[in-house]
């Protein structure tokens, strides 16, 4: 008698050990707005030991297994909980690595709620507070981000591994299909940047497609094992 | 009474004229754009040749804020011309590498077309590249590049860098709404993040660039001199 512990263990070792194809990837969410450090310890250098990676602003565009109002709503992003753990000067750029974080997006009614406001010099009243009420319809785990930036203007570019971990519209992603990853352009030379905001930045996220799974029996499972 | 009609004459006036633009917010973002460059690579992009973009335009922000990209009747896309590569230029090491492509000239208009059509078509320039991107003239903004620069790498695992540069706008017919307020016109900054990955969904045949995008009006702080006497007449 096979428990189903033992019948779950083998069915995800089946969608495991299958050969990834060439897939194609969708776009899940755009992103627009700036980046700062909280905490800054050295408030000259960007990426310093013992800083914090902060970015925020507006999505504009999701895209399913989102569901979205943007007529109703207003949908806001942070990304946080990011510290740079190594950093490698390549001419005048920066390669700054980081621990993991999270993007997350909030849901806000345009009535009745309060738009993200990007009042300088954050953290303060407004920021992250007005990006951050509403409704948490997406919580992303980001992994391996990098920022590739030129110290001298602040033009440059992150990315990171993006994975679905929770918000009201995970259920609507497919177990098979959580995983993707972000990237965006930074800037330091727009001169609407608020005072105390590091950077602009306007980005994508994309989603893997649903991994691939077929049908099996457990005699075939069972012999790719022996 | 006299008084309180020219504030009120004054204020409608002032609302009803186009205003100098000051924005946070991008002007105009977009969702995608693509680049080609013959004969280039994301690391080569070879002196003297020449890179073309076209985009659809997603979003206005201030000062034009009163257009609807996301309207189905009009399409707003844009086209990008004759950045002139002046070489590729490389920092570091093997797999910590950075190549940084300066550009100069080049063009932009900005269409709005009541015949949606934009299609990014594989393998550039065809049938549809650029010309479903150009099409019902005249362009509602148009500029020139005075500056671009590429900035790529080797090491990205999702291969991602950056596409900037700076433009001096010199016509269009919503022109005016761009001015900053002393008699001149506010640049713009064209920014935001390049992939060359290739992966379907991402990249297209044809292409070297997904860019994801945007231009920021850069006009300056408005400033002028005064004398104490009419800044205390301010508050009177």
């Amino acid at each position: 008698m096979r428990s189903p512990v033992t019948t779950l263990l083998l069915a995800a070792c089946a969608v495991l050990s299958l050969a990834p194809a060439a897939r194609a990837q969708s776009l899940l969410f755009d992103y627009v707005g700036f980046d700062y450090e909280s905490p800054n310890p050295d408030p000259n250098t960007f990426g310093e030991p013992g800083s914090g990676y902060v970015g925020l602003g507006t999505v504009p565009f999701l895209f399913a297994p989102l569901v979205s109002n943007t007529a109703l709503n207003e949908y806001t992003f942070v990304i946080q909980g990011l510290s740079p753990t190594s950093v490698l000067p390549v001419g005048s750029f920066n390669i700054i690595n980081y621990s993991s974080g999270t993007v997350t997006i909030y849901e806000d009614a345009k009535s009745g709620g309060t738009p993200g406001t990007f009042t300088p010099n954050p953290p303060n009243g407004d920021v992250p507070g007005t990006f951050t009420d509403g409704t948490v319809i997406l919580v992303g785990s980001l992994t391996n981000f990098q920022l590739v930036i030129n110290t001298t203007n602040g033009v440059g570019s992150f990315e990171a591994v993006f994975n679905a971990t929770g918000g009201s519209q995970l259920s609507n992603f497919p177990l098979n299909q959580r995983t993707g990853w972000t990237f965006s352009g930074t800037t330091g030379e727009a001169l609407n940047i608020p005072e105390g905001y590091a950077h602009q930045i306007d980005g994508q996220t994309f989603l893997d497609a649903a991994v691939a799974t077929h049908k099996m029996t457990w005699g075939r499972l069972k012999a790719g094992y022996k | 009474m006299k008084r309180w009609l020219m504030t009120l004459c004054a204020v409608l006036v002032l609302a009803a004229a186009p205003r100098p633009a000051y924005a946070v917010g991008p002007v105009i973002d977009w969702d995608p754009a693509f680049f080609w460059m013959p004969g280039a690579t994301f690391n080569n992009m070879p002196a003297g040749g020449f890179m073309q973009a076209v985009g659809t335009v997603s979003v206005f922000g201030s000062p034009l804020d009163f257009l609807n990209a996301t309207m189905p009747a009009t399409e707003y896309t844009f086209y990008i011309n004759g950045l002139n590569s002046l070489g590729t230029t490389s920092f570091g090491a093997p797999g910590s590498m950075i190549f940084t492509t300066f550009f100069t000239g080049g063009t932009i208009d900005v269409y709005a077309d009541p015949t949606p059509d934009a299609v990014f078509a594989p393998n550039p320039p065809n049938l549809l590249v650029p010309s479903s991107f150009i099409d019902v003239p005249p362009a509602i903004l148009s500029g020139t590049f005075t500056s671009t620069i590429v900035t790529t790498n080797d090491f990205t695992a999702f291969k991602t860098g950056n596409i900037e540069g700076s433009i001096q706008w010199t016509g269009g017919t919503l022109i005016n709404y761009f001015t900053n307020g002393t008699g001149g016109t506010c640049p713009g900054l064209l920014t935001g993040g390049a992939t060359w990955n290739t992966a379907p969904g991402v990249g297209i045949p044809g292409y070297l660039f997904r860019h994801d995008g945007k231009i920021d009006l850069q006009c300056p702080v408005p400033a002028q001199k005064s004398s104490w006497g009419r800044v205390k007449q301010l508050y009177r």
